[in-house]
């Protein structure tokens, strides 16, 4: 089996570069990682100088999301051997721990990590995520609740709330989890574009005006969000087709879905008059529409 | 009355002005070194973290409140001001005064610090003082006054000398100061050998050291969020949407 430096001709500095990159950047692409990472500390430990332990925390998380116990284990019988006493490893062995679903020991663990510093975040998150793994997602969230109590500004929290109460259908909470991450992000177009979304699927005239009006901010902050022209095609012609509504306002929203739609269209022509190898067809609007926003949510 | 130039031996530039610079410069790194091995982990305090975390919660409140929605903006601002069950009302923390003598993990970190800092200080510069004495070094470019005299010309007893000659004591605490930025480039920020820097330890997130007083604090707090008013950012926004095409640029890339 060739490997990596061998397949892509690219020497360990460059592969240390991509390692750093993926790390920085938190991107999940663990089988890529353990190749490359293990090819890296196999061959060339020496010539990382420090820099190996943080690689070898980066392969260890990763080879647990590929099943590679034998790897994860030798990566944490080094970080054990250099760092005997730190938080930061025992965590580590707690994700292990973790990973082999042997969920007391790892909440012992971090049980003892915890009453040593209680400020540990990192370790409470973690504890969190065995109750979600285990299925007890009401637990998970009453656990996330009390989390978010002390510590208010944690926007990772806010948004795996969020998520949790979307996938138990509580859309009132959802939104307000959803408002703190807008309110600390105001030109995520990203959160907007969730934000209406979960608005929309709560139903309403009331809350189908405002997801209209976020989709509108979504692409205001970012042209290129289709997915927000779509949610602002939908919300602005079912206000249109709502019985309840005064003529103005019926008029106001039957000229906001035509224009989405002039864009959306326009949107298709930029694409079809580009060179591309997959062929775009031009799907009716209403089907595509449709199918787009039955999906979950994004992320 | 710009007094007569003196011409200085260039062997004073060699021997003196530079060695001084270089003294300063490798002292200061040195300090920093030290200052790090012997340097303990400040324990945070939870209540602390909260807390701080609070008040930034609040405060971007105030700041982008308009993206909400009105209703959510009034659900906060009451949960913070409600007269009886708000937060900033009903929270009185417990705040005991560290007394700086008898806590003994400051009285620690006092000692450590005046040790690293104001020790080396001293030393040098006696050091330079009885090395370095009895003649001027350099002369400052800006006019000083005659009541300057004693404090820069120590060991140069000349009454019609010109106060912007000074002596290479003077000249030694010039560069303590003026490296300060040659520190920030070498060591990188928050470097230890930065004397007028006060160290700051980063806690979890963005939750910055808590003022002695949580409850004043608070007060402050509440009263900045009483007088904001919601003014909807999103009232005309599709009118603005709408005013022109889409930019599909890179979209299809």
């Amino acid at each position: 089996m060739s490997s990596i430096s061998e397949l892509y001709d690219v020497c360990w500095e460059e592969m240390r570069d991509k390692l750093r990159k993926w790390r920085e950047e938190n991107y999940r692409n663990s089988e890529q990682i353990v190749d490359v990472g293990e090819e890296l500390i196999n061959e060339h430990a020496s010539k990382l100088g420090d820099d190996v332990w943080i690689i070898y925390e980066q392969v260890m998380i990763a080879a647990l999301d590929c099943s590679r116990d034998d790897l994860a284990w030798s990566c944490l019988q080094e970080l054990k051997r250099q760092f005997p006493d730190s938080h930061r490893v025992k965590r580590l062995a707690g994700m292990r721990l973790e990973a082999l679903e042997r969920y007391e020991d790892a909440n012992k663990l971090y049980d003892s990590i915890l009453q040593d510093d209680p400020t540990n975040t990192v370790t409470r998150k973690r504890k969190i995520s065995i109750l979600q793994a285990q299925g007890k997602s009401s637990e998970a969230i009453r656990e996330l609740n009390e989390y978010l109590e002390q510590f208010v500004g944690d926007q990772e929290a806010w948004h795996e709330l969020s998520e949790l109460y979307i996938n138990e259908h509580d859309y009132a909470k959802a939104a307000f989890c959803l408002e703190e991450l807008m309110m600390t992000n105001p030109h995520n177009h990203l959160y907007c574009e969730q934000y209406a979304e979960v608005k929309y699927t709560q139903g309403g005239l009331e809350n189908l005006e405002l997801a209209r009006k976020y989709f509108a901010q979504a692409l205001k902050l970012n042209n290129r969000n289709m997915r927000a022209l779509f949610g602002l095609y939908m919300s602005a012609s079912h206000i249109a087709a709502s019985p309840k509504v005064s003529a103005k306002v019926k008029k106001d929203n039957v000229k906001y879905a035509a224009w989405a739609t002039s864009q959306i269209s326009r949107a298709y022509q930029v694409r079809g008059t580009q060179e591309c190898t997959l062929g775009v067809f031009p799907v009716r609007l209403e089907d595509s529409c449709h199918t787009l926003l039955m999906e979950p949510p994004l992320l | 009355m710009a007094g007569p130039e003196l011409l200085l031996d260039s062997s004073i530039r060699l021997w003196v002005v530079l060695p001084i610079v270089f003294i300063t410069f490798f002292v200061g790194v040195l300090r920093h070194y030290i200052t790090q091995l012997i340097h303990n982990d400040k324990k945070v305090d939870l209540q602390q973290v909260s807390d701080s975390q609070v008040l930034l919660r609040s405060r971007i409140l105030r700041e982008n409140g308009k993206y909400l929605p009105k209703q959510s903006f009034a659900m906060r601002k009451h949960y913070f001001n409600n007269p009886e069950t708000g937060f900033f009302k009903k929270v009185k923390r417990k705040v005991i005064p560290k007394n700086p003598m008898t806590d003994p993990s400051t009285l620690m970190d006092m000692m450590k610090g005046n040790l690293t800092n104001v020790l080396p200080m001293i030393l040098i510069g006696g050091w330079i003082n009885w090395a370095f004495s009895g003649f001027v070094t350099t002369k400052v470019p800006f006019p000083l006054t005659l009541r300057f005299k004693p404090m820069l010309q120590r060991g140069i007893e000349l009454i019609s000398l010109d106060a912007s000659w000074v002596s290479s004591a003077s000249w030694y605490f010039l560069n303590v100061f003026g490296l300060r930025s040659m520190y920030t480039l070498i060591l990188g920020q928050d470097n230890a050998a930065d004397q007028s820097r006060i160290m700051q330890d980063q806690m979890t997130g963005a939750a910055m050291a808590m003022p002695p007083d949580p409850n004043k604090a608070f007060k402050s707090e509440w009263e900045s969020l009483e007088i904001v008013e919601h003014k909807w950012a999103l009232e005309n926004v599709e009118e603005e949407l709408m005013r022109q095409d889409l930019n599909f640029r890179g979209l299809f890339n």
